[in-house]
């Protein structure tokens, strides 16, 4: 069975995962990679909907039914990290009835700090924490923070608003995070999104072109 | 970038492997859990590590290819290791159940056993969580390369 690279996005409640989601699958899609979403929540599967509203129904960047929506019902991090056997379930799915696919992106629930993605389900793991929330957050740490492949800080447009200050969180994030990487954005405005794509192209496909390119190519 | 998708063998299991010549990476144990990682040797050479299923990282594994080996070093970290006191079942059994039920994974070692923390302050928390057994055990904090007993693995169901 193909493995199709796997991508988990957690963060705290109204941090900006469907946000980051919806703002970076044009930029990946662009480039040619296919891309199935699940979108994990407790109850509802609004932001499922509002995902596949906005990028497959609106803008026809992918098939409305590779954006899932899976209600969890329990605690949102057991899903992705104790027992991730409801969105494994779905991906063997995936890998069995769409190999072409390049990218799977699986969003967590909104939870705590101490959120992380089991290794079997995620390959890559993104935490988005927001400048909201103080600039004391990275200084704050907790699993998600420190141990993630990239921590993303989102609304940085905010930062004047609510006195938060970037530079203090920018020192905190490079102390504590060592050699990993963060990023700055606001995707509102779309500032720094695509340095999360490279990150990933980078980091995770290991700069491999997207199969349908590389289908095409081999054809002719 | 060299592409690799399986191990050729490992340091500690096979000692015609070991080789001063080979590359070395430092990957830390959450890292090594991975299926996916790029990384770059002490010498710069840049690795796209895309295992095949089953194939897991370990501390002493042999990757590479006809040009180029390199070696998975496991890099150290904090752990608080806890040695009884004296062989006590209930004792025993109860250090369990307070560390499992902080999702910790565990190392057993000869007397004691190890398990991961990410800042000191967590001495003083597990302190407080042992307090029923307090006086029954030793606890330390040590730097060290952490090997979890695989029983800890989370399982595909």
């Amino acid at each position: 069975m193909t493995h199709i690279p796997r991508i988990g996005i957690g963060g705290p409640v109204g941090s900006g995962k469907s946000m980051l989601i919806e703002r970076l699958v044009p930029v990946l899609a662009e480039i040619g990679y296919s891309i199935s979403i699940i979108s994990n929540d407790v109850i509802s599967k609004e932001d499922a909907d509002r995902i596949r509203n906005n990028l497959s129904t609106k803008k026809g960047l992918l098939p409305e039914n590779m954006v899932i929506g899976l209600a969890t019902g329990g605690c949102p991090h057991t899903a992705v990290r104790e027992d991730p056997s409801m969105n494994l379930a779905i991906i063997e799915e995936m890998e069995d009835n769409h190999p072409e696919l390049d990218l799977i992106i699986i969003e967590s629930g909104g939870d705590n700090i101490t959120t992380t993605f089991s290794p079997i389900l995620a390959d890559y793991f993104i935490y988005i924490i927001d400048v909201a929330g103080g600039d004391k957050y990275p200084r704050k740490g907790g699993l998600g923070i420190t141990n993630c492949d990239l921590l993303v800080i989102n609304k940085i447009d905010l930062a004047e608003l609510v006195g938060a200050n970037l530079e203090i969180m920018r020192t905190d994030a490079e102390k504590l995070r060592k050699e990993k990487p963060f990023e700055f954005i606001n995707c509102k405005t779309d500032q720094g999104i695509k340095k999360i794509a490279e990150h990933i192209i980078h980091d995770l496909l290991l700069d491999s072109q997207p199969k349908s390119i590389h289908l095409e190519k081999n054809k002719i | 970038m060299i592409n690799i998708n399986s191990v050729l063998g490992n340091i500690f299991k096979e000692t015609s492997l070991r080789n001063e010549n080979f590359e070395e990476i430092k990957i830390s144990r959450v890292d090594l859990e991975k299926r996916i990682l790029r990384k770059k040797t002490d010498s710069g050479i840049d690795i796209g590590i895309n295992l095949d299923s089953g194939v897991k990282l370990q501390h002493g594994d042999v990757i590479g290819n006809d040009e180029v080996k390199i070696v998975i070093k496991q890099m150290p970290e904090q752990v608080i290791s806890v040695k009884l006191k004296e062989n006590d079942q209930n004792i025993a059994i109860l250090l369990g159940h307070i560390i499992g039920n902080r999702h910790r994974p565990i190392e057993l070692k000869e007397k004691s056993i190890v398990f991961p923390i990410q800042e000191d302050s967590e001495l003083e928390i597990f302190q407080r969580l042992f307090k029923e057994i307090i006086d029954h055990i030793e606890l330390k904090i040590e730097k060290a390369i952490f090997l979890p007993h695989t029983s800890a693995d989370v399982h595909e169901h």
